[in-house]
């Protein structure tokens, strides 16, 4: 049977006022790509990188006058497991077919559109590519819809 | 002085830990532990939760000790954009660099021990702190 992930939690409360704090963790949280377990508990696959992440986020709710903890675990089963990594891939697939859409919608833009695009998509699949921790299908899809669109600007 | 910092170096804490060398104590000798309580008495710890040089307001490390130490070197806060990027990516800087210095600390870190890594990240630093005051010299990015 093969080895059970583990992951890293952050189990965090925030005063409801100022809403700033609130506001900049959600977009970091977001950014590093966790698992929303529940209200006010995410997740993420745990290395070295994940870990400390979550570990500044965790100080950083502290400096805002709110409780963080930082847990290390592993689900009660394979079919839970996997459901979480399925959530999560979902979620990236979601944001690699807008690429797509972007990347195919250039293809109809003047030249300099197309140009301005690329180098906008590129670091916009990097972004993803660093939160995306189940690769999705629609990883390679987008990651062909962007080299089109730069054969498309290389080829006069 | 003695510097406690913690195992598995990254970028954050070989830039700290040059800064601390190169500008604040020549004679530092540095410290890595697991676990935030087996920091040595007489040591200063960086880069650690719930430390004062660590991690506050979403600034890294490296930022936190320019603040602390009153550094105000602009080459220093032109490289510290590098570092906070290359060590969150958070997208507060647009440093195009940032993700080639993470990569090259990762991998060091794959293959050498902290004392290594400090010892080989020192020299890149140099030349990053070199290439950033040519830099802001010139203007322009030197050749």
């Amino acid at each position: 049977m093969a080895e059970r992930l583990e992951w890293v939690l952050l189990a965090y409360r925030l005063p409801r006022e100022p809403s700033g704090p609130r506001v900049t963790v959600w977009r970091k949280l977001r950014r590093l790509g966790v698992a929303q377990i529940l209200d006010g508990l995410v997740a993420l696959p745990a290395d070295a990188r994940t870990r400390e992440q979550l570990e500044w986020l965790a100080d950083e709710v502290l400096e805002a006058g709110g409780e963080g903890t930082i847990w290390l675990g592993r689900l009660g089963s394979a079919a839970q497991e996997r459901a979480l990594a399925r959530r999560m891939a979902d979620a990236a697939s979601l944001d690699y077919k807008a690429v797509v859409v972007d990347a195919e919608a250039a293809a109809y833009e003047a030249e300099v559109v197309r140009r301005r695009t690329v180098a906008r998509l590129r670091r916009e699949l990097q972004r993803i590519a660093r939160r995306d921790f189940f690769p999705p299908p629609e990883r390679d899809l987008a990651q062909a819809a962007v080299d089109r669109l730069v054969e498309m600007v290389n080829v006069p | 002085m003695r510097w406690a910092t913690r195992a598995g170096v990254h970028v954050d804490r070989a830039a700290c830990a040059w800064l601390v060398r190169r500008f604040i104590d020549p004679d530092a000798a540095f410290v890595f532990v697991d676990d935030a309580d087996e920091v040595p008495v007489d040591a200063t710890p960086f880069d650690m939760r719930g430390v004062e040089l660590s991690h506050h307001e979403g600034r890294c490390s490296f930022e936190t000790m320019l603040r602390h130490f009153a550094l105000d070197d602009p080459v220093l806060w032109d490289l510290a954009r590098i570092i906070h990027e290359a060590d969150l990516a958070d997208d507060r800087y647009d440093v195009p660099e940032a993700p080639g210095v993470d990569v090259i600390c990762r991998g060091l870190s794959m293959v050498l021990g902290d004392m290594e890594v400090l010892a080989v990240t020192g020299p890149m630093l140099d030349g990053l702190y070199e290439h950033r005051r040519r830099a802001l010299l010139l203007g322009r990015d030197p050749a």
